[in-house]
């Protein structure tokens, strides 16, 4: 288990969104406030992890031909706890994920990662696999709020400084109500995967010299 | 066959695995979740209805868009869910005595984020659309369909739901009163 090129390869050689273009759905869609990017990149780590430990300790056990059916029950259930949850301790959280949550379920990322690692990795390392990739997740979606809700709103931190309002940036007539639309996103993720790709160049660049 | 009762087996012991798992959880949370909701739904009458006593959900009676009813000392307060842009919005609408409206408040929508969502805000626009039906009654339009409510900027949809929502909300309320005389 390699963990330093792991945790590379979840940031940023392999990272879900930016590199292998899972889960565009609920990037696209949720990433106008920073309270929502972080609150959906967490939920998304924690099933990840949860999945990942289960179907990797599982694999023994599940036959090949039903594994698809198998995984979908497990991730549908850890999904669905995690969304129980959230409605009982966070449900402002909640709302404004709304349906994004119990999509989690469909989520590429997470059926991905259970097909293509944990399904022939040992626990620790699939734990270790939820775990980078999670947070690569977050990473990006943190990016796309950032950029989206200072664009979009002129603020930073909607949802969770400054008593819910975020900090205000730019003056609220300078925001361009097309970055908060769904064009905006395409637009960032578009500008993010090409900086993405730079920064990769740029390193294996480096590392021939 | 074997194989297949071998197949059967197993996912069936993985899903009744994971269906015990979620009972537990929802044993855990269902109570909490039940509260949150009916605690919004509290707030919100009290909000519309300010200073009022005595709340007491109406039932049996049946209106278009109306998902409740509760008589209170100062008029009734509605709950109505009128189509938005992403779906039905959640909304409690205050009616006092006189049949007019004396709030507005949005429970839970799922409104575009920034446009329709500005419409149960607590900052932007959000107070004086909602504050805009106040003192209206009839059949309540908006100012882009020539009507006496705000529309919200760049959320004309999610501002017609909410006036027809209100306007249900009146209906129901004289139709109460109607029936209560």
């Amino acid at each position: 288990m390699n963990v330093k090129k792991m945790t590379l390869d979840g940031l940023l050689y392999q990272n879900p969104v930016l590199v292998q273009m899972l889960g565009l759905c609920s990037t696209l869609a949720i990433t106008t406030s920073l309270f929502n990017g972080i609150g959906m990149g967490l939920s998304v780590t924690a099933i990840l992890i949860c999945s990942n430990v289960m179907i990797s300790a599982l694999r023994k056990f599940i036959p090949s031909s039903i594994r698809i059916a198998s995984y979908i029950v497990i991730i549908a259930g850890f999904v669905t706890v995690v969304d129980l949850l959230l409605q009982a301790f966070l449900p402002t959280l909640s709302e404004n994920l709304g349906v994004f949550i119990p999509l989690i379920v469909v989520n590429c990322i997470v059926l991905g990662r259970a097909e293509a690692f944990a399904s022939k990795h040992g626990v620790l390392a699939s734990a270790l696999d939820g775990l980078t990739q999670g947070i690569g997740y977050t990473i990006a979606l943190v990016l796309m709020c950032v950029v989206r809700e200072l664009l979009g709103s002129g603020t930073f931190g909607g949802g969770i400084l400054n008593g819910g309002e975020g900090i205000r940036i730019l003056p609220e007539e300078l925001g361009a109500t097309l970055m908060i639309m769904p064009v905006g996103g395409f637009l960032t993720l578009g500008c993010l995967i090409a900086a993405a790709q730079w920064l990769m160049n740029r390193r294996k660049k480096e590392a021939r010299e | 066959m074997k194989a297949i009762v071998s197949l059967a087996v197993r996912l069936l012991v993985i899903t009744v695995a994971v269906a015990a798992a979620l009972a537990g959880v929802n044993a855990v949370t269902a109570e909490r979740i039940s509260a949150a909701e009916a605690e919004k739904v509290q707030q919100a009458i009290v909000s519309v209805l300010p200073g009022c006593t005595d709340i007491e959900q109406v039932e049996g009676a049946e209106f278009d868009l109306v998902t409740a009813i509760y008589s209170t000392s100062l008029g009734y307060a509605v709950q109505v869910e009128p189509q938005g842009f992403g779906g039905a919005i959640t909304m409690v609408v205050g009616v006092g005595t006189d049949g007019c409206v004396t709030g507005v408040e949005i429970v839970s929508h799922s409104e575009t984020a920034g446009l329709g969502a500005k419409a149960a805000a607590s900052t932007g626009e959000g107070p004086g659309f909602r504050a805009s039906f106040i003192g209206l009654s009839g059949e309540v339009t908006v100012s882009k369909d020539g009507g006496q409510a705000d529309t919200l900027t760049s959320a004309t949809i999610t501002s017609r739901a909410v006036a027809e929502g209100v306007s249900a909300a009146l209906a129901t309320a004289a139709a109460m009163e109607e029936g209560a005389q």
